[in-house]
């Protein structure tokens, strides 16, 4: 006997939830913290913490997280 | 006789306030994981802010590291931390700075910042774009 199409529906609803949930759980567990600058032109290029602008970049970020959370 | 709120010129600075108070309300009604936003203007002065203190000092400071990363003007910027997410989107004169929670999905934030933006720098007030357009029967 072949299952409902309702049943058929959720299982394919449930599927792709659960792929969603994976992609998500997987992106946590691997992003780094990053920085990345867009310019006109749809130019873009992303600094390391490790460089100077990277550095100026994620304490810039630093500071305006604490100015949110004041 | 005074004018109402819809009547005034966009230069007016008061106009111009409540329009950014309308696109930071709108800002933090849209994105759920946000922490907080504000609306820069020309010279780097809060127009308006979601609470906290001191954003005209740290966004500006936060678009000047971009503009100094590599010698031109940013017109979006994305910093993802330890202890969350910073953003700014510049159109025109304004500017938008925004704090979000870690992990949070940032091509969505930063749509719906530029939508906002666009809409306050063309200075014909921030649209209600949550519902369709009702006509009148």
């Amino acid at each position: 006997m072949s299952p409902k199409p309702h049943r058929i529906l959720i299982e394919r609803v449930s599927g792709y939830a659960d792929e969603a949930g994976a992609y998500l759980r997987r992106r946590r567990a691997t992003r780094q913290p990053f920085a990345r600058v867009f310019y006109a032109g749809d130019r873009s290029a992303a600094f390391e913490p490790g460089t100077e602008e990277g550095r100026a970049l994620f304490l810039a970020a630093s500071r305006m997280i604490d100015a949110a959370d004041r | 006789m005074s004018r109402t709120e819809d009547e005034r010129p966009a230069s007016d600075p008061g106009k111009r306030t409540a329009d950014a108070e309308l696109a930071v309300a709108r800002m933090t009604e849209m994105s759920v994981d946000m922490r907080g936003c504000a609306v820069l203007g020309g010279d780097g002065e809060e127009l308006a802010s979601s609470g906290g203190s001191g954003w005209a000092r740290a966004g500006a400071a936060f678009l000047e590291a971009a503009d100094s990363a590599q010698g031109e003007p940013a017109v979006q910027v994305h910093v993802a931390t330890e202890d969350g997410e910073a953003f700014a989107v510049r159109e025109g004169e304004l500017a938008m700075v925004a704090v979000a929670e870690r992990f949070t999905l940032a091509s969505l934030i930063l749509f719906d910042m530029r939508t906002v933006l666009r809409d306050l720098a063309s200075g014909n007030g921030v649209p209600d774009r949550r519902a369709p357009v009702q006509e009148d029967p």
